[in-house]
């Protein structure tokens, strides 16, 4: 099992798409987390200068993992599943020794794996971003607890996690990107997006949004120091829906990641390889 | 240790109501041969193989692969196969596609520049399979093939694309590749069949209607005879006891008979006054077996 995740972690490395999607996350990432809002004008946003400085790193960036971060992963997600199919890769792996889900956990770890670097890297570049600021606005360095930021990296990794299992899904069931990545923007968008803003006014959906990764991701945010009201404030990701108690909300996304692996992993075993 | 290496039992494929691409088929191949598995485009070859490796399940019958059932990893550790054309990450060198390949196989990743120097990769295995010619991704596939040095190797239109430089090649490769391996070579091109195989087994329709050496397919040799009246020579030849049928081809006459009686054809055409100018063996070449076979419905035993 180590050398067939060692070979999926070569064929990821050296896909120049993946380099792509961290290098746009990492920029658009810090851009839409601080360049933006610190530009405009930090006064007039929801928590004020004090998001942009180091001491609220770990919240601020958590905020645009829910639905920007869960975007990108689930890219990643569909790439590395449904490429395979438009390639044939899939075939030539599977008349190799291993047996189908062997070959499935390989590239699933490998996957997790390079979520690593997505979560670090924005953790990194927005550590920068918070120094930068402080040091214009003349404020005092005071970085989080390790604490914090080890439960903000993780929670960050499980929620792109649980995208990228959509993603894996998705690709899987569609044998193929475009369709499945067409299909989770729009589950992104406007399933999750439109249900959870009616939410508050329609009774019957609310037990229904407690189980969206939006109202989860964002819960486990909050509970990082995410501000609600950045939350409430963050255009087509943004979410105005009740929150739920962060425990609930970390069973929830392991649950619902456990649930796609498990039904994109009984997929892959049955079905025909064309 | 059984001597079949591979065996099928009624292995049938339907896919919905309306296609039936693999009907009851009955498949035998033994150790150590090469085995030629002839159709027309859509008879059922490939989804055969398919099923042979694992990739597609059939609906009913079974199938034993090197004792093994199909898609197991007993089996396919012991198997070498390039179905319908090699598929590699394009973003890759030959040789990383060749090294994911032989790290989930669990191969010494020695082999791969064994087989890369095998198929004459070696100068190019640094450069991304997407720059590489179509022959070159097929020598590749077949690399992939080696990589496992399988017991069984199973190649579908191996020579797909290739120039005939490259057919030429791929076919002497395959030759050499004989010894105690099996070999299953696919294709629809009679003359990589007929100058590879050791048994070749004819599929149409998903149903395989004949199977023997390529002499035995080809039958008994005719004879040919160009001569002058030619309606009198066949009214003559045709009342002869020993000649089976005769037909008139091209402006000869194709008799259906044992060649040996060729002197007396001749002295009886000669003796009646027809001028001979020419009298010939001739055997139905595998192409004529094989149009008749999948075109005309003429099973053979």
């Amino acid at each position: 099992m180590t050398r067939s995740v060692i070979a999926e972690l070569l064929v990821l490395r050296k896909r120049a798409a993946t380099w792509i999607l961290l290098g746009i996350w990492t920029l658009l990432g810090i851009f839409f987390a601080y360049v933006v809002p610190y530009a405009l004008d930090p006064e007039d946003s929801p928590a004020g200068t004090e998001q942009f400085l180091p001491e609220s790193l770990a919240g601020n960036l958590i905020a645009g993992f829910p639905f920007f971060g869960g975007v990108f992963s689930l890219m990643l997600g569909v790439l590395a599943f449904g490429s395979e199919y438009g390639w044939g890769t899939l075939k030539t792996l599977f008349i190799q020794r291993p047996s189908r889900l062997r070959v499935f956990g390989a590239k699933l770890i490998a996957l997790g794996v390079v979520l690593v670097p997505f979560v670090l890297t924005l953790f990194v570049a927005g550590a920068v971003a918070s120094y930068v600021i402080a040091q214009i606005e003349d404020a005092p360095v005071t970085w989080p607890s390790a604490w914090l930021l080890v439960r903000a990296v993780g929670a960050g990794w499980l929620i792109l996690a649980v995208w990228a299992g959509v993603g894996v899904l998705l690709g899987v069931v569609t044998r193929g990107t475009s369709l499945a990545i067409g299909i989770g923007i729009l589950y992104a968008l406007v399933i999750e997006g439109l249900l959870s803003a009616f939410a508050d006014s329609v009774d019957l959906l609310e037990p229904l949004t407690d189980v969206f990764l939006r109202a989860n991701g964002y819960s486990i945010a909050a509970a990082l120091g995410a501000s609600v009201d950045s939350i409430e404030s963050s255009g087509p990701g943004s979410y105005s829906g009740p929150l739920v108690g962060s425990l609930q909300a970390l069973l929830v996304l392991v649950a619902l990641t456990a649930g796609v692996v498990a039904v994109s992993g009984l997929v892959l075993r049955r079905r025909d390889v064309a | 240790m059984s001597d079949l290496v591979i065996e099928t039992r009624a292995l049938t494929k339907r896919y919905g109501d309306a296609i039936l691409a693999v009907d009851g088929l009955y498949l035998r191949v033994r150790r150590g041969e090469v085995y030629g598995f002839l159709g027309p485009n859509g008879a059922g070859k490939t989804t055969t193989l398919r099923m042979l490796l694992g990739l597609v399940r059939p609906t009913s019958g079974d199938a034993t692969v090197l004792g093994a059932t199909p898609g197991s990893p007993q089996g396919l550790a012991r198997i070498g196969a390039l179905v319908e054309g090699p598929a590699f990450y394009p973003f890759l060198s030959g040789r990383d596609n060749l090294s994911v390949l032989a790290r989930h196989a669990g191969v010494d990743e020695d082999r791969v520049e064994v087989v890369l120097a095998e198929v004459r990769l070696s100068d190019r295995a640094e450069d991304r399979y997407a720059t590489y010619s179509l022959g070159m991704k097929q020598r590749l596939g077949v690399a992939a093939a080696l990589l496992k040095d399988p017991e069984l190797l199973i190649l579908d239109e191996p020579t797909n694309g290739l120039d005939p430089a490259g057919m030429a090649e791929m076919r002497a490769f395959m030759r050499s590749l004989g010894g105690s391996r099996t070999l299953v070579l696919s294709s629809h091109l009679m003359g990589e069949i007929e100058q590879v195989s050791d048994r070749v087994g004819v599929i149409r329709d998903g149903s395989l209607v004949a199977e023997g050496t390529v002499e035995e397919l080809r039958g008994q040799a005719g004879l040919r005879v160009r001569a002058e009246p030619l309606s009198e020579a066949a009214r003559l030849v045709g009342a002869l006891p020993a000649v089976d049928r005769v037909t008139t081809l091209d402006g000869l006459l194709d008799v259906a008979v044992d060649t040996a009686q060729a002197p007396a054809i001749n002295r009886a055409l000669v003796e009646s006054g027809i001028a001979v100018s020419e009298l010939y063996p001739q055997k139905a070449s595998l192409e004529d077996v094989f149009l008749e076979l999948t075109t005309n419905g003429d099973e053979r035993p």
